[in-house]
């Protein structure tokens, strides 16, 4: 029998939410189970079938979850357990916190069919994900539970109701033909150098760069995929780490090309650093290792749209240019223009410039 | 029985022949042989294309050389749209922020394989324009420098150089103070003056402009066009249009077609 944890944190659903860390909360998620679904932002499912040996009761499992998730950004969160999405989800709910302040809220549904109706039975149908009309519909029919509705025949719910209506009261006899649809984790490959003798200069990495580059280029070649993005690491003798992370205009296997981005991102970075420090050495940073990641892997061949405009693959190739300028002149300095109003009296009115991003 | 004239050459000979050759022209005194089907973009205009030779010439520096008004800048943008119709990419830097893409769009550049460029000073406009054209994927670009001065010509000098390798090519619009500088570096120089207006009732459709090229590194010097520009709405209505563009004494020249009259400028 499946069992599914549902992980809900209200302050990652409002709108003004730091939703960046959702993702990283999941990636912890995964140390727990090989199945995660991201429902939405701030809501996550977690197969825990099976995980009763390894971690004990479903609650000591949700507490195992709600830590990890917490060890990225500590949110209250409700947990629910059921036996699919909608009753983990109901569960998820149905929590109430024990004590106040307590990090996390856990509410179970009991397991198998017939315990879990018998525990929807006395609930509102309020609770059910339906329409207003249809809400309303069903009170004048003197519907108020769960229970009432999962007793009446499904032939007569049909007749009256429809296809909704036979779906709410699936839902209402706790069931749900849904699978938990798991996430893919996002792959990465990495390699990395490190210089016995310190590397002096920023510019010096160059050949190590493009060697990583070649070598992660042709380990993905192999495997018919190409990287969105790469992610430099630089660790320096007596200064802090330098990162990039550079998204590519596509995703790419040339080596050069991108240890040339990489490079000229680098050093934009180590010069705005240089420019906050306020203080000019005389000597360049020295370099002790280099780690390169290539993230975001896709399928190069899916990129079709050369194939209907000469151009446009050019003009994908140019980006790669636009890039290193963007690093080099600053921004605002590229755009494309729209024109939005043409038969306005004033210049300024009738077109605006877009800033060609990344 | 072998004649002296079937007896080859000695190697003295033959070299000493070469070098001559080669201190003659060296002196000047043979004219270098030009050079033919050099790569050019379409200017838009046939009498133009005709008086340069091809187009513009691919890996030049081109000149607009003419007073405000005078339809450098649509010109250009003409240029620009020609140089996409069979595929090309295109550039416009623009110094002082009066790029109209909607007359552009109207003059037929297709704005979405139009790249702005936005540069703070004519120097770093120098050095974004060098590094688009090393890219080698622009076609064609044009250099706005507006009312700015023109940068100084050592950085002309390396732009020009750089152009030449990459098979851009580059027209200049600059104020009267900047041509000079940029007037010896560009490989072709094209002076603009207008001639006459073009009317329909009392709309301004367009303008006359004389073109003559008066520098041209590829091919003879001293082709003239006579070019018809028209207004991308058909009329005058751009507050950014200078005054002195404005007819003072309307005098019709000559009716061409059924509504169109020459106007004097």
């Amino acid at each position: 029998m499946t069992r599914l944890l549902a992980l809900v944190w209200p302050d990652l659903r409002t709108p003004d939410a730091d939703a960046t860390r959702f993702p990283r909360m999941l990636d912890a998620l995964d140390d727990l189970s090989p199945r995660v679904e991201a429902v939405d932002v701030g809501v996550a499912l977690v197969d825990v079938t099976g995980l009763g040996p390894t971690w004990g009761t479903e609650r000591r499992v949700a507490a195992r979850a709600v830590m990890l998730a917490r060890s990225v950004a500590p949110l209250p969160v409700r947990c629910g357990v059921g036996d699919n999405r909608w009753l983990a989800t109901l569960a998820a709910r149905l929590a109430r916190v024990e004590r106040p302040g307590a990090p996390a809220a856990f509410h179970a549904l009991p397991a198998g069919t017939a315990a879990s109706r018998e525990a929807l039975r006395d609930l509102p149908l309020s609770l059910l994900p339906a329409d207003a009309a249809t809400r309303q519909r069903l009170a004048m029919f003197g519907l108020t539970s769960m229970g009432q509705l999962a007793a009446l025949p499904r032939s007569a719910v049909g007749a009256q109701f429809g296809a909704v209506g036979e779906r709410i009261q699936a839902l209402a006899r706790g069931h749900d033909p849904r699978p938990i649809v798991a996430r893919q984790r996002p792959e990465q490959v990495a390699a990395g150098a490190t210089f016995e003798t310190p590397l002096d200069g920023i510019g010096a990495v160059g050949f190590t760069l493009r060697r990583l580059a070649s070598d992660l280029c042709d380990q993905l070649r192999a495997r018919n995929l190409a990287p969105g993005r790469a992610v430099l690491i630089v660790t320096l003798e007596d200064a802090p780490a330098l990162r990039v992370a550079q998204p590519f205009p596509q995703p790419a296997l040339e080596p050069d090309w991108i240890a040339r981005l990489l490079l000229s991102r680098l050093e934009a970075v180590s010069r705005a650093r240089n420019c906050r420090a306020a203080e000019l050495t005389a000597e360049d940073p020295r370099v002790v290792s280099v780690r390169l990641a290539f993230d975001r892997l896709t399928d190069p061949a899916a990129r079709q749209l050369p194939a209907f405009e000469a151009r446009a693959g050019r003009w994908e190739e140019l980006r790669w240019s636009l890039e290193r300028i963007r690093h080099r002149f600053g921004e605002g300095r590229l755009w494309q223009a729209v024109v939005e109003r043409p038969t306005a009296a004033l210049p300024e009115h009738r077109s605006r410039l877009v800033d060609i991003g990344p | 029985m072998r004649t002296d004239a079937s007896v080859p050459p000695s190697l003295a000979t033959a070299l000493e022949t070469l070098r001559a050759r080669g201190l003659e022209m060296r002196r000047g005194s043979e004219e270098p042989m030009p050079e033919r089907g050099r790569p050019s973009v379409p200017t838009g205009h046939s009498t133009l294309d005709a008086a340069l030779g091809t187009g513009w010439p691919r890996g030049a520096l081109t000149l607009l050389d003419g007073p405000a008004g005078s339809g450098g800048t649509t010109l250009a943008l003409g240029a620009l749209a020609a140089c996409q119709a069979p595929g090309g990419l295109a550039a416009w830097l623009d110094l002082d922020g009066t790029f109209d893409a909607a007359v552009a769009a109207r003059l037929g550049v297709n704005l979405e394989w139009l790249l702005v460029a936005r540069p703070r000073d004519p120097g770093e406009a120098v050095d974004l324009a060098a590094w688009l054209g090393r890219s080698g994927l622009i076609d064609a670009m044009v250099l706005d420098f507006g009312l700015r001065a023109a940068p100084d010509r050592r950085a002309l000098d390396r732009f020009g150089a750089l152009i030449a390798r990459s098979g851009t090519t580059a027209a200049l619009l600059l104020s009267p103070a900047g041509r000079s500088v940029a007037g010896a570096v560009a490989g072709v120089r094209l002076a603009l003056r207008r001639t006459a207006w073009l009317a329909v009732g009392s709309d301004l459709v367009g303008q006359r402009v004389h073109a003559s090229v008066e520098r041209h590194r590829w091919s003879q010097p001293g082709g003239t066009a006579e070019l018809d520009l028209w207004f991308a709405d058909g009329r005058r209505t751009d507050s950014l249009a200078p005054a002195l563009a404005e007819p003072r004494d309307i005098e019709v020249i000559a009716v061409e077609r059924a509504a169109l009259r020459v106007v004097s400028a």
